[in-house]
């Protein structure tokens, strides 16, 4: 049974870990450009957006596993 | 400067919304087929996606243009956070409250909306407007 609860804190925090290193990077490179060029901000806020929905499904669908894992086969 | 560089961003969200939620109906439908409860189940599990995903859309673009894009980062960030959380709190509440639940029907309802919230997303981008 504690191995459920292991599989579903890996799940969280890989899912997490690797969703937050890559909205780090996005919203880092959304400054960075849109210093570079100010004129460009609203085409690259929309593309960001876009990304950042492209980033979070798969930690999404982990958090839901997860969430079976702890509350249904565990529970 | 270009005439779309100028142009405030218009979010389709309305549009978004109306398709996520045809399309759920469709699949509850389909899932009603073989029992009401998998109906029922695949309804829960595409509202569970659909409602965070909404908030995480219209806080997205609370701020827009240059001079606030920090604020506009840091919102991004806070909006995809309490998504996170608030789908983990309503499967925790669907999983502990809702008995019986048809799990498959649930998690695939939820996965294919996530699929099309994405392909939403890419498909129908949002467009700069005057």
């Amino acid at each position: 049974m504690e191995m459920v609860f292991i599989a579903a804190a890996l799940i969280i925090g890989l899912g997490a870990l690797g969703a937050g290193i890559g909205f780090g990077l996005l919203g880092g490179k959304l400054l960075e450009s849109t210093a570079r060029q100010p004129e460009m901000a609203n085409q690259l806020q929309t593309k960001a957006f876009i990304m950042a929905g492209l980033l979070d499904a798969v930690p999404m669908i982990g958090v839901g596993i997860a969430m079976y894992l702890i509350f249904v086969v565990a529970g | 400067m270009n005439r779309s560089s100028r142009a405030i961003t218009y979010v389709p969200l309305g549009k978004w919304l109306i398709i996520e939620m045809a399309v759920l109906l469709i699949l509850s439908l389909l899932w009603l087929l073989e029992s009401c409860l998998a109906g029922y189940s695949a309804l829960i599990g595409g509202l569970i996606f659909v409602i965070p995903n909404a908030y995480f859309a219209h806080r997205a673009y609370r701020y827009q243009g240059a001079r606030q894009m920090h604020l506009a980062v840091s919102n991004i960030f806070r909006a995809e956070s309490i998504k996170l959380a608030l789908t983990a709190v309503f499967f925790a509440a669907v999983f502990t409250l809702m008995e019986p639940v048809h799990v498959p029907a649930l998690l695939f309802t939820f996965a294919v909306m996530v699929v099309l919230g994405t392909a939403l997303r890419w498909l129908i981008r949002p467009r700069p407007q005057r």
